[in-house]
């Protein structure tokens, strides 16, 4: 960060392209309509952290942090933001202009449990929507759905084998 | 024989759920001590304490017929309570207990296997006169056989396992052509599940609502039903969200199918605490879907409303004891809702999202009851389900029960994992809930499963601005208003020791 540039304001901008500006400095007080509502981040042994907002504990948590990408737990929903400078916001339409398409998806497990069956196989062609595998987990049986139309370039999982959250399962070139 | 004290075969809400009865009816309990959940809040309720923990094999002991036996015998327990999931429909499990002098709590072997066996169940529903929908009379072997019956019945047909429940091994058919993968899907679904490839084929009913009655029987053939509960609130054919009574039955559909309920119990001469399972379509016709042999999770609406203690009525009739309640004195009083609070990620499809419970309080205004097994500290491990608690809210009627429960909602602070709490909070202000006019398909025909409030966002984005700025723009260059950053900076330091 340049020390000599003077920022006025912040964006966080959501997974859902949703955008919210707060002026620097920050305050702890966000304006709805004409009032300003106090917002207080806190933390005490009985509820541990939370958003005090409008008379009412929310509790917050942060999943993860990493460069200017943020997950955040509000209320057991999360966000993510990535938080933006006007000279970064700037830049970064300037490179999405010229920005290409996905090319392959790899699919991850979305829970530790166990493969059940897989049934597609490399070189299979699969639909967006159609099951590739089931994911037992917690007495709950979880088809993994092909997020896209494509062909099957690998499948790394093996039935009958337990999977760890984020374990690669599969990858599909994306047609 | 008398029962003097029972040996827990469960874990959890429920096992505190049963001790809790024991203790008022001064009986003793045994729990079971296991090594997945050595300090699980369940054991302080006990009087004793069987300690398993050294037990590492894969089969946890709640499904170990020959070792639940052996604790049995070696804890001096004359009686056994399944409790729900795990033995409690395993009719080899309660002849084992009979065999060794030891009372089971529940139904008779006989009753367990018979309503286990959905063609059976069926065969004895058909000649009693039960509505069912059309379907086949044995199991199918073959898809070719599977295709024909189902030109016979009409699309959609619905494939189930014989020896099925919870869900699994069902898929449904809507055309010819889908039916040979199908049939192979739902057949070695069921092989995997429950260790019998058998599948039968039945109508689908479209959208229907879930009615289910609760039953209780003695050994000298007395049979009541305690009402209905209404549970079409399910996701992947699992409920999450229960009510008694419900609002699609008046009094003369309840009579009418109450009396249906008790008869396909004495089918079987039930004697115990049980559930007939239907399905009631848009003209309320009503189809005999299974007859569950447990106590259910959803059990607490039904003793809200009724004033009944499921657990002491079933420890008696164990006993032998005659059920005193007759069936004209069963008043039903208020609404009773429940709602199950999972470890669930609802954004992602309701996933399990298993974890440590950080923090955990629950709202305690007289309209609520909890029925939980898990405290600040206890762990959802993914051995077991995924139930945190169950909030059951009642009210003078639906209207009141359902804005207790909005209010009670919002009084439940869980920290640690992500819970099915925003779809509740969704729910409650669900209009077609509200009307009452919600069907099994409820849950798939939302667009999102969770409710936020218009602020959440934005309270949200503020808080990832001010963890950047702490983060990364030095307090020189650009003035931040620090004003909370003394008690902010413990905090975020805990947070980031946790993250490695």
């Amino acid at each position: 960060m340049n020390n000599r540039l003077r920022i006025n304001k912040l964006y966080a901008l959501s997974s859902e392209k949703r955008k919210f500006s707060f002026p620097l400095p920050l305050k702890n007080k966000i304006r709805i309509g004409k009032r300003d509502y106090v917002v207080q981040l806190k933390a005490d042994e009985k509820y541990g952290t939370y958003i005090l907002w409008k008379n009412r504990k929310y509790p917050v948590e942060i999943v993860r942090s990493r460069q200017n990408k943020y997950e955040i737990l509000f209320n057991d929903i999360s966000y993510t933001f990535t938080v933006e400078t006007p000279f970064s916001m700037q830049r970064m339409k300037v490179l999405s202009s010229g920005k290409g398409k996905i090319e392959k998806e790899s699919l991850r497990a979305p829970m530790p449990g166990k493969i059940i069956d897989v049934m597609v196989r490399e070189g299979s062609n699969v639909l967006r929507g159609e099951p590739l595998m089931v994911l037992e987990a917690m007495k709950m049986q979880n088809e993994i759905q092909s997020p896209v139309n494509g062909q099957i370039v690998r499948v790394y999982a093996k039935p009958n084998s337990n999977v760890m959250k984020d374990d690669l399962l599969i990858e599909i070139k994306v047609e | 024989m008398k029962i003097n004290k029972i040996l827990i075969a469960n874990r959890g809400e429920i096992a505190i759920r049963i001790m809790k009865t024991a203790h008022r009816m001064k009986i003793s309990t045994v729990a079971v001590k296991t090594a997945v959940e050595p300090n699980a809040m369940y054991l302080s309720f006990a009087d004793e304490i069987f300690d398993n923990s050294e037990d590492v094999s894969e089969i946890p002991v709640f499904l170990d017929i020959e070792k639940l036996i052996s604790i049995a015998r070696t804890t001096g327990a004359n009686a056994v309570h399944p409790g729900y999931g795990f033995l409690a429909e395993n009719a080899y499990f309660a002849q084992k207990c009979l065999d060794n002098k030891i009372i089971f709590i529940g139904p008779s072997p006989d009753a367990i296997y018979k309503m286990g066996n959905k063609t059976i169940a069926r065969r004895l529903a058909s000649k009693n006169g039960i509505p069912m929908a059309m379907g086949s009379n044995d199991n199918i072997t073959n898809e070719e056989e599977a295709v024909e019956i189902a030109e016979k019945i009409g699309y959609p047909v619905i494939i189930k396992a014989a020896s099925g429940g919870g869900g699994r091994g069902m898929r449904i058919v809507r055309k010819a052509e889908e039916m040979e993968k199908m049939f192979i899907i739902a057949s070695k679904e069921a092989e995997k599940a429950f260790n019998d490839p058998s599948v039968f084929i039945e109508k689908y009913i479209e959208n229907p609502k879930h009615i289910e009655f609760q039953i209780l029987g003695d050994t000298r053939g007395n049979i009541i039903h305690l009402g209905e509960r209404e549970c079409s609130i399910q996701r992947k054919h699992q409920k999450l969200f229960e009510e008694a009574p419900s609002c699609a039955l008046d009094n003369n559909l309840r009579k009418t199918m109450g009396k249906m309920a008790v008869q396909i119990a004495k089918a079987v001469s039930y004697c115990s605490a049980g559930t007939v399972e239907f399905l009631l379509d848009s003209d309320k016709n009503f189809y005999f879907m299974e007859m569950n042999t447990r106590i259910q999770v959803e059990h607490p609406v039904t003793e809200v409303i009724t004033g009944i203690d499921l657990i002491e009525q079933q420890i008696r009739i164990a006993n032998g004891e005659e059920l005193k309640i007759k069936q004209e004195k069963v008043k039903i009083k208020g609404w009773a809702i429940e709602c199950r609070i999972n470890a669930e990620d609802v954004q992602a499809g309701f996933a399990p999202d298993p974890g440590k419970i950080e923090k955990l309080s629950m709202p305690s205004d007289k309209y609520v009851r909890i029925d939980t097994g898990i405290q600040a500290g206890s762990s959802i491990v993914s051995s077991y389900d995924s139930m945190i608690a169950k909030l059951i809210v009642s009210g003078r009627d639906r209207k009141e029960a359902v804005r207790n429960c909005k209010m009670a909602l919002d009084k439940v602070w869980i920290k640690g994992t992500k819970t099915t709490l925003p779809f509740f909070r969704l729910l409650v202000r669900n209009q077609k809930f509200q009307d009452g006019t919600f069907t099994t398909s409820f849950i798939e025909e939302l667009d999102k499963f969770y409710f936020n409030s218009e602020y959440e966002e934005m309270l949200a984005a503020w808080l990832a601005t001010k963890l950047f700025i702490e983060e990364n723009l030095q307090e020189k260059s650009i003035n931040v208003d620090f004003e909370n950053s003394r008690e902010m900076s413990p905090w975020l330091m805990n947070k980031r020791i946790n993250q490695f």
